[in-house]
């Protein structure tokens, strides 16, 4: 922390919006109105469940008593093992086995390597081979475990006019129709998201060669489809440039959530992060400044952050342009228009970061993105920060294709429609009957969804596609980086892949491996880099076991840039009102997740809400229409049905913005009707829709060449109802304040930040390797209580790097077999995630102004803190169990001992970091099948019992068990809890805090190294590395309020 | 005054019968087993196949890790694959002593020697699909042999085999004299006073003369 720590205090979400006059603790049960205090939450008497009195309770537990007095005598049954009738080649029961393939979560193709225990994968992890994701998996794709192991995905037969029927008649009949068309000389459309998957690409060109007029048609219900038409203006190529954000020092982004949800977040977040973790040696730092409308995690994580409409950015993109060719003495068709902030020092820093900077942008108007290519070119970012000869194809959406589509349609063109993956009913504002005038509709989707009904008539086939896990592909995310994605079980149901149903449909049935494989023979093998030697097995084998190759790239067509481009300048309108903003939600993204309930209870980073979209409004707006969290407003725009949300006062947040996430109300939510624990007290996790949220893809704009994710001209009406939030931080909690406060109280910070400038010089060595110190070393433990010798298990976890992506919480849930528990318990603040991300606010003073009186939306400071259990020397909870149950290991972890633990929950309480979780209920998948999916090498914990985190211990057992087996010792980097595994950032390090030549070691030296609430003098075994702003970073920029130096 | 004493006899039975009952039960329990709840030490279950261990591993010393090749390289010793009995099973279809019986009996009747035919192989044959003789049967299926388990843990232990035959625990430490058990029973109690008592005198005085560290942690088997 630089300066005194009151220059800059991190608050929660209360204070920032109320300011102190929040000081009473917030009862739990009412914990869905989050930001109310007390007193307001007594107006309200709703949000008290119906009470449960003192009788009642008697009643109920006498009952319980004469229940469990019943049934309490259990036997030891006989018990059956199955061996094996015929031993697999390979498998070793109780060993895991990895398979490297690529994650089906989104088009971003990320390398994974697939844990299968006894045949059946049990779990997803990065690989660290895979050029791209360099390891790292994001939430979503940790999460997609579960799709696999879907009853209903599995259950699910082919269709014919929406009666179950078998593939042999499908193939038949549809062969007939299909026929019929083609002889008609019908056109035929094939309609898909951006397919990775060169063979797949090819499959369905060579399928609609046979038809007279076939076409395939692109689009992504999260497009980028202005930045690929720009190319194709200036460029001469429709392409996607790969971003290397690990090549850029000055990054300037314009609301691309290039961490969260943008395009590629875990490509981007690996490289962005290899140039924000500054050492004492190299204290150097990428400059990143962010301009939006909304608060992202992108935003969060920048040095700077510009708060604009979207209107008004474009108006900064254009000013920025103009400001680059005036430097740059290039003459441009266009005149500077009036800026919201003033970017000529930005334009400066850019133009002396010239080859080392990225301006970066996600908006979807095609002239603004044309000037975003402008100015890359101008600062020669081509072929350095941005690559084109090894573009992307992680978005191929076309909307102009799409638009022409369904004027298709809709005139009747159209006589046979595949929709193959993408969800156009639910992600696009479609009418349900839009498809009434096409002959035949083949469906191919992994379950039932909006789309199905557009097969559910006569001529509709419904074509159950099997899973990525299930099935043979291949990906090549950017040009030259081709990867397999091979199957790690048997299909599970009556599923085929898509390559196989067109190959059937060809009329040369081939298995998906043969189609893949044959076309790697042909097209791949010819592209390797060391020239034709070698066979094409070895090519292959080794393909297959790395889960990806690096080839020469295809040489593309791409012209010189074309400056008449420039002609026609970006419109830009004065918006006036209020702007509606449609954005994704890390883990739910465009809502195709929507039936996993691991994504719906991850907390959002920024709201911390779970299984909900609320609107989004800032405090000033929040005030001005007097709503407060959860009261339900109407969200209008003419001509569209009006979508009711509960509000969210967000800080950070545009005042003439609305914020809506996409991906919710989606029909396949319907499912967690029962989820959670069924008692007296349950509320329903659905809303009153009978969907978890509310369907926001109804109010895109499909009006213009794109899809639009902003409109200007929305209307907003207090309904005054109520629909309660359930959000995972700052339930209960309890702050003293100042004017109560014991004297010589200091305020606990957990978050200690510096500037990079101060860091830099060292001025702020007071804090070096330390937090605040101890402020007794009189402990009730013997000096030898602690580990001297032998492992001392450690983490670090450096602020810096980490997002808050949450790819931890997934990757920690999926490992140790946590619960979902509801939306109604998490309002209980029963959360049983092991990993939590906190998130912190500061708010920072602009110079000469006050508090909040500075720029749109406040200069909010956002920092995310990993939380977990510390595994603490002198651990107050080891203390306080009665049974023992939660002891001290001579390698310095902290055990929970389930068998032991009687449910005291005094160590819950004793705990200072309050990351000790409790079962309350038997918790279960509400899908048995789901129940595959359960890591065998964790107990699933039953009713009465507290958990937390183990570090991962069956791991350490793994590894220690292996090395003790093989007669090797353990290196550092060989254990890998699952939460450093996964995070994309690589922010996490674990290791032997014992061994002076481990990383964690090292790191500790470090003067950005920390622990939390140090001075209570329990020595964590869980450390920090500081945040550093880069604000005021000399190279670019605006030095805009830094006066907490 | 009637209605009251009435009541207050029916309260006296049912406490009466309660404590009844409960001492029966009591009585049952204790007299049926000494063991504490859980304990199956001695459990002896009939198998589906009656394989004979002192046959296999004692009389004709098959080491153990031919069968059970998992406890080498993973947690669990590993129930073999119904194939691996056919590694002998395919040639040997019957013991040696019936075998010379039929061959002395077909040799005073002067006939020909008809292999006699091993109830418990043929089992085995019809799990793996194969007819009364071990030949391909078109109309088999198959289907894993139901062993029944007898060394069971609870969810809660996480037990490793791999750690114990790295440092040269011998499989009758636990198992007991495997070799001599025509059908297998629980040598060991298998409670976690007993893994404990064994890890802390490793400690003390090693195993086969090396010093090992048996960890006695509770992570180290409950996680």
């Amino acid at each position: 922390m630089a300066g005194e720590p009151k220059d800059l205090i991190w608050k929660n979400r209360e204070h920032l919006i109320l300011g102190d006059e929040v000081s009473t603790s917030q009862d739990s049960s009412a914990a869905g109105s989050s930001s109310s205090s007390a007193s307001a939450s007594a107006k309200r008497p709703e949000e008290h469940p119906a009470g449960f009195d003192r009788r009642g309770f008697l009643k109920a537990s006498g009952f319980t008593l004469f229940l469990s007095a019943l049934t309490g005598c259990e036997k030891w049954g006989k018990e059956v093992s199955l061996g094996m009738v015929n031993p697999s080649k390979g498998v070793i029961p109780g060993r895991a086995q990895t398979y490297a393939s690529v994650c089906g979560g989104c088009s971003a193709a990320c390398g994974v390597l697939i844990k299968s225990r006894d045949g059946r994968p049990i779990k997803l992890e990065g690989n660290p081979l895979h050029p791209l994701s360099r390891g790292g998996l994001c939430a979503v794709g940790q999460a997609s475990i579960l799709g696999l192991y879907d009853s209903r995905r599995t259950k699910l037969k082919p269709m014919i006019a929406g009666k179950a029927s078998t593939w042999e008649a499908l193939d038949e009949q549809l062969r007939q129709q299909l026929d019929k068309v083609r002889l008609s000389g019908g056109s035929v459309r094939f309609l898909t998201g951006s397919i990775t998957s060169p063979t797949t690409r090819n499959l369905i060109q060579d399928f609609l060669k046979s038809f007279p007029d076939g076409k395939h048609v692109v689009y992504d219900a999260l497009s980028s489809s202005a930045i690929l038409d720009a190319h194709q203006r200036t460029h001469g190529q429709r392409v996607l440039p790969r971003y290397r954000l690990d090549q850029a020092d000055l990054i300037v982004s314009f609301d691309a959530d290039f961490l969260g949800t943008w395009i590629s977040p875990v490509e981007y977040t690996a490289a962005y992060q290899t140039h924000r973790a500054p050492t004492q040696k190299d204290p150097r730092m990428s400059h990143h400044v962010h301009f939006e409308s909304r608060l992202s995690i992108t935003g969060s994580k920048a040095d700077e952050r510009v708060v604009v409409t979207p209107e008004e950015l474009k108006a900064q993109i254009a000013g920025l342009a103009v400001q680059i060719a005036k430097l740059a003495g290039v003459n441009i068709p266009m005149k500077a228009p009036v800026q919201a902030a003033d970017t000529s020092e930005l334009a400066q820093g850019l133009w002396k970061a010239r080859g080392k900077s990225l301006v970066l942008s996600g908006c979807q108007d095609t002239q603004v993105q044309v000037l975003v290519n402008f100015i890359n070119h101008t600062l020669e970012n081509y072929g350095k920060t941005l690559d084109l000869a090894q573009s992307s194809s992680q978005r191929q959406g076309n909307d102009a294709q799409l638009q022409e589509l369904l004027k298709e349609i809709n005139s009747g063109k159209v006589s046979a429609l595949f929709v193959a993956g993408v969800d156009p009913l639910y992600e696009l504002p479609l009418a349900k009957d839009f498809s009434k005038s096409i002959g035949t509709v083949v469906r191919f989707a992994e379950r039932m969804d909006a789309s199905a009904a557009l097969a559910s008539s006569e001529g509709g086939f419904f074509c159950p596609v099997s899973n990525e896990m299930e099935s043979w592909s291949d990906s090549e995310p950017v040009n030259g980086v081709v990867c397999v994605n091979q199957p790690t079980l048997r299909a599970l149901g009556d599923t085929r892949p898509l390559s196989v149903t067109l190959s059937n449909l060809m009329g040369s049935p081939n298995s998906d491996y043969q189609v893949v494989r044959a076309y790697w023979e042909k097209n791949v093998f010819s592209r390797k880099k060391d020239g034709p030697a070698g066979s094409f097995q070895a090519f292959w084998d080794k393909a297959v076991h790395d889960g990806c190759v690096e080839v020469e790239a295809t040489p593309g067509d791409l012209k010189p840039f074309n400056m008449g481009a420039l002609q026609d300048a970006p419109a830009l309108t004065a918006a006036s009102g209020m702007t509606l903003v449609l954005y994704p939600k890390v883990g739910l993204l465009d809502g195709r997740h929507a039936y996993n309930p691991w994504l719906q209870e991850l907390p959002d980073p920024i709201s911390k809400l779970t299984w909900d979209n609320y609107a989004c409004l800032s405090p000033a707006k929040a005030k001005a229409m007097g709503v407060a969290d959860g009261d339900v407003i109407g969200v209008g725009l003419p001509g569209k049905t009006e979508l009711k949300l509960p509000a969210f006062i967000q800080p950070g947040q545009h005042d003439d913005i609305v914020a809506v996430a996409l991906g919710y109300g989606s029909e396949a939510s319907k499912r967690f009707d029962q989820i959670g624990p069924q008692w007296l007290e349950k509320r329903p996790t659905l809303g009153a829709n009978g969907l978890v949220g509310a369907h926001a893809a109804g109010l895109l704009d499909l009006s213009g060449p794109t899809i639009r994710y902003e409109q200007n001209g929305v209307t907003l009406k207090v309904t005054g109802t109520r629909h309660p939030l359930a959000t995972s931080q700052l339930y209960s909690y309890i702050t003293v304040p100042d004017h109560l406060a014991l004297p010589g109280l200091k305020r606990r910070e957990a978050v200690l930040e510096t500037t990079l400038a101060e860091w830099a010089s060292k001025k702020d060595d007071k804090h070096a390797g330390h937090g605040h110190g101890r402020e007794h070393d009189n402990g009730m433990w013997p000096d030898d209580h602690h580990t001297q010798q032998g492992k001392r298990w450690g983490m670090l976890i450096d602020l810096n790097k980490c997002t808050g992506c949450s790819a931890c919480v997934i990757a920690c849930q999926a490992e140790n077999n946590i619960p979902v528990v509801g939306k109604d318990e998490v309002r209980r603040g029963r959360d049983m995630h092991w990993m939590r991300i906190d998130r912190y606010y500061a708010e920072r003073e602009e110079k000469g102004k006050g508090k909040g009186q500075g720029q749109q939306g406040g200069s909010v400071d956002v920092a995310f803190q990993p939380m977990l259990c510390h595994h603490c020397d002198n651990a107050p909870c080891e203390t306080v169990c009665p049974v023992l149950a939660t002891a001290h290991s001579s390698e310095g972890l902290n055990e929970q001992i389930y068998n032991r633990c009687v449910g005291t929950r005094y160590c819950a309480n004793n705990c200072p970091y309050k990351v000790r979780r409790f079962n309350w209920f038997k918790y279960r998948h509400d899908d048995e099948t789901q129940n595959l999916a359960l890591n065998p090498d964790v107990t699933v914990r039953s009713r009465g019992v507290m958990e937390k985190c183990s570090f991962c211990v069956q791991r350490i057992q793994e590894a220690k068990i292996e090395a003790k087996r093989i007669g090797t010792p353990l290196a550092d980097g060989d254990i890998q809890p699952a939460c450093q595994q996964s995070c994309p950032a690589q922010a996490i390090v674990f290791g032997d805090a014992n061994d002076p030549g481990s990383q964690i070691s090292t790191l500790r030296k470090d003067s950005r190294h920390y622990h939390v609430l140090e001075e209570l003098n329990i020595r964590p075994s869980v450390g920090y590395m500081r945040l550093v702003r880069g604000h005021g970073h000399p190279g670019a920029g605006t030095d805009k309020g830094s006066n907490h130096g | 005054m009637l209605m009251r004493f009435a009541g207050s006899l029916s309260v006296t039975i049912a406490l009466l019968l309660g404590l009844l009952i409960s001492t029966g039960a009591l009585i049952i329990s204790a007299t049926s087993s000494y063991h504490l709840p859980g304990n199956r030490q001695g459990y002896r279950p009939e198998q589906p196949i009656a394989y004979s261990h002192r046959l296999h591993a004692g009389e004709l010393g098959i080491a153990c890790l031919y069968c059970h090749s998992g406890a080498e390289k993973s947690r669990h010793a590993e129930i073999p694959a119904a194939a691996t009995c056919m590694n002998c099973h395919g040639f040997v279809k019957s013991s040696l002593g019936a075998l010379r019986a039929e061959e002395a009996k077909a040799g005073k009747e002067k006939r020909k020697v008809v292999p006699p035919q091993s109830e418990e192989l043929s089992k085995l044959y019809a799990y793996l699909g194969l007819d009364a003789n071990g030949k391909p049967d078109p109309k088999g299926t198959l289907k894993p042999i139901p062993w029944v388990k007898i060394h069971r843990l609870p969810d809660y232990v996480y037990f490793d085999h791999r750690a114990h035959l790295a440092v040269g625990v011998a499989c009758q430490k636990c198992h007991g004299p495997i070799e001599s058990m025509e059908r297998v029973q629980q040598f060991s109690d298998l409670s976690m006073g007993w893994c404990v008592n064994c890890h802390r005198l490793a400690n003390l005085s090693g195993i086969n003369g090396l010093k090992v560290n048996a960890s006695t942690d509770c992570v180290t088997c409950h996680y």
